[in-house]
């Protein structure tokens, strides 16, 4: 898997290019739009991040002309604005994904992860993380053969947890996933939820599978995953 | 038609003047025909017993007083021309006076007789029953005798034309009026209506269209001075929005850029497995700071956005009970989590027009803010009622309430009631100055009242989107 970062501040592109390469991806980076444009016009990448402020080109021009050439290849947006109409301006021009500055290093990579994933693969309908299993059908969920009763909303927080084992999910992630963006700034909520989906997943058994990262978030998987 | 609009008032103020001006010319001139019909009138009669006194009177030596009435019979026939002619001498003796006249206008017996007392009065109207009666007299001396011709006429002749010029003036002055008002009206409305299509336009242009303009008015009067300020208004306008725009837009890539770094690196040192406990306490005690950064930014550009009067990203009508209960309902936990009891009484049917989710945004901070101070075993009640044509949304919890001291200052940014408990709480002191930014944004107040130690009500008050009555909304 080989990707194009267009990003100018020079820091930051280091940043999102080390934890991409942590996860064995490829990639190249560009610092200014018109670099990026060569570049994505060059090759053929399997997924583009673009910063929208950049010099040379602006982003949007650079997400304009990619789209003329090339309909396939996914684009994920970063950008410090957040503006709605802008985000839906950009969706028009054919942007796949939006990711607003500062965001969890988490968050890029599980947008990633989902851009390249998009198309053919089809998502399983049974989540299995240790002897913990998700039926997405039925919404059911069972522990070493065992029911669990869950509310709507522990579900949905334990359903997204599983979706990625052993990752760390930020608060922000699982408030926009599970909530919406009204609870923003309200991040005690998660930790009230966690705290009760803990109560019925983990505490009756002798292995812990919701872990907690302090000062980024929570992860579900065993020990050592 | 709106009595209070320019055009109204102006025709009204206009057919007012002009009415008084064409009264007041009417009856003026109506007093000046008056006076010359009468004047000549009176000359001619006066003419005409001149000629009696000059001819006739003169020649009494000679003809002796017996002639005179003959004479005037034969010259003048009084009665046939309707006329009143009377000779008197000094000592009151009638030499001569005519009988009733062949219209019967007036009646000559009732005439006062002629008064040789006091100065002559030569030319005088006698008012008798059935008609005014305009008198000339002019006095004569004979061989020692004085002699007093008097001649007469009906005024009624000259009453008759004053009533065919009253009438002329009765239906001639309305009618004139009301063409005037008509004309007016019309020119008032012709020179007004550049003004119609200048408001009209006017209150198309929001912040969403400021590029737009009001259409240029090439008329070269106080109208086309008018639309140009207003478009140079609209000028300053937009660029003051613009750059308050572009303002926000760097603030916000200088401001998140780094955060981002700084959340990055230390996010890429927490997660690396097999370090000492120790430095992940630090690493994570860090990245809370990073957080709370991030939200003390997001939210103070949140309240820069909302203060710019920025676009609201949607703008529906909505069911306010039903939002306010799901909202309640996804914070329940919240609330169960310190035994709080949160009650949701809303009446059916209240629809109120705005950005769905900032108002969301106001009821999760509202509630966050109840729930955060109140203590165990507490309630939180969340009512939504009509009042007056409003919506009216409150907040109501029985917790640690606010010293009135504070009261004025909750809405403030970074204002905390009590700085140590807060902080632990850990609000950035924002939450409410967003609801009030967003409430003013949406045309909706926000009152807060409050008894220490007994709790705290917020109340919103927003104008319902329609007057829809409960029975039919289903």
């Amino acid at each position: 898997m080989r990707m194009l970062l267009v990003e100018d501040e020079k820091k930051l592109a280091d940043l999102i290019e080390r934890a991409l390469k942590a996860e064995r991806y490829a990639v190249d980076v560009a610092n200014d739009g018109l670099a990026g444009w060569e570049m994505a016009d060059s090759y053929d990448y399997d997924l583009v991040i673009l910063d929208l402020m950049l010099p040379g080109l602006s982003g949007t021009e650079v997400l304009r002309r990619i789209r003329g050439k090339n309909d396939q290849v996914p684009i994920l947006i970063l950008t410090a604005l957040d503006a709605t109409d802008e985000k839906v301006r950009n969706f028009e021009r054919g942007a796949d994904d939006y990711l607003t500055k500062p965001f969890a290093f988490a968050e890029l990579i599980v947008r990633v992860k989902s851009l390249l994933r998009r198309g053919p693969v089809t998502r399983s309908t049974v989540l299995r993380v240790g002897d913990l299993e998700i039926d997405r059908l039925s919404q059911q969920v069972r522990r070493a053969g065992k029911r669990i009763e869950l509310t709507a909303k522990e579900y949905g927080l334990l359903e997204y947890l599983a979706t990625n084992p052993g990752r760390v999910f930020s608060r922000t992630m699982i408030i926009e996933h599970v909530w919406d963006q009204s609870f923003e700034g309200l991040t005690n909520i998660v930790d009230v939820y966690v705290r009760h989906l803990r109560s019925k997943v983990d505490d009756p058994y002798p292995t812990k599978l919701i872990r907690t990262v302090r000062g980024v978030g929570y992860s579900l998987g065993e020990a050592g995953e | 038609m709106n009595t209070r609009s320019l055009s109204f008032r102006l025709v009204t103020w206009y057919a007012g003047l002009l009415t008084i001006v064409f009264v007041t010319l009417g009856a003026l001139t109506f007093l000046l025909v008056r006076h010359n019909l009468e004047g000549n009138l009176l000359e001619t009669q006066n003419r005409r017993a001149q000629q009696i006194a000059d001819t006739l009177v003169a020649a009494v030596a000679r003809t002796g007083e017996g002639a005179v009435p003959y004479q005037i019979e034969d010259l003048y026939s009084p009665e046939a021309n309707d006329r009143f002619i009377r000779v008197t001498r000094d000592d009151g003796h009638l030499l001569y006076a005519s009988g009733t006249p062949k219209d019967h206008s007036f009646d000559p017996a009732v005439v006062a007789p002629a008064a040789w007392r006091g100065p002559v009065e030569f030319k005088r109207k006698e008012t008798i029953p059935g008609s005014d009666l305009l008198i000339a007299a002019v006095p004569h001396s004979v061989g020692g005798r004085r002699y007093l011709v008097e001649v007469g006429v009906s005024g009624s002749r000259v009453e008759e034309v004053l009533s065919e010029f009253l009438i002329m003036l009765a239906v001639g002055l309305p009618v004139a009026v009301f063409v005037a008002v008509a004309g007016g009206f019309m020119l008032v409305r012709r020179s007004l209506e550049p003004v119609d299509r200048l408001a009209r336009k006017a209150e198309d242009i929001t912040q969403h269209n400021l590029s737009d303009r009001l259409p240029e008015m090439r008329t070269g009067d106080e109208l086309e001075r008018l639309s140009t300020s207003l478009n140079l208004m609209i000028s300053r306008l937009e660029e003051a929005v613009q750059t308050s725009k572009r303002f926000l837009a760097d603030a916000s890539h200088e401001l998140r850029t780094p955060l981002t770094v700084l959340q990055g690196e230390l996010e890429s040192l927490a997660q690396r497995p097999q370090q000492p406990v120790e430095m992940a306490e630090r690493l994570g005690s860090l990245l809370e700071e990073t957080t709370r950064l991030s939200g003390i930014v997001e939210g103070l550009l949140a309240l820069s956005r909302l203060d710019a009067g920025e676009a609201q990203a949607e703008w529906v009508e909505f069911d306010l009970a039903e939002l306010a209960a799901t909202t309640a309902d996804q914070m329940c936990l919240l609330a169960e989590d310190k035994d709080i009891t949160v009650t949701c009484e809303a009446a059916r049917g209240i629809t109120v027009k705005g950005d769905r989710a900032r108002l969301k945004q106001v009821i999760v901070n509202l509630l966050d803010n109840a729930i955060k101070y109140t203590g165990r075993g507490g309630s939180v009640k969340l009512q939504i009622s009509r009042q007056n044509g409003d919506a009216v949304l409150d907040v109501v919890d029985n917790g640690v309430g606010i010293p009135a001291e504070s009261l004025p200052h909750v809405f403030k940014r970074f204002f905390r009631v009590d700085d140590s408990r807060s902080r632990e709480q850990g609000g950035a002191g924002l939450g409410l100055s967003i609801v009030k930014s967003i409430c003013t944004a949406h045309g909706a107040q926000v009152e807060v009242s409050s008894k220490p130690g007994e709790g705290s009500r917020f109340r919103i008050r927003q104008p319902l989107a329609a007057e829809t009555p409960a029975h039919s909304h289903s």
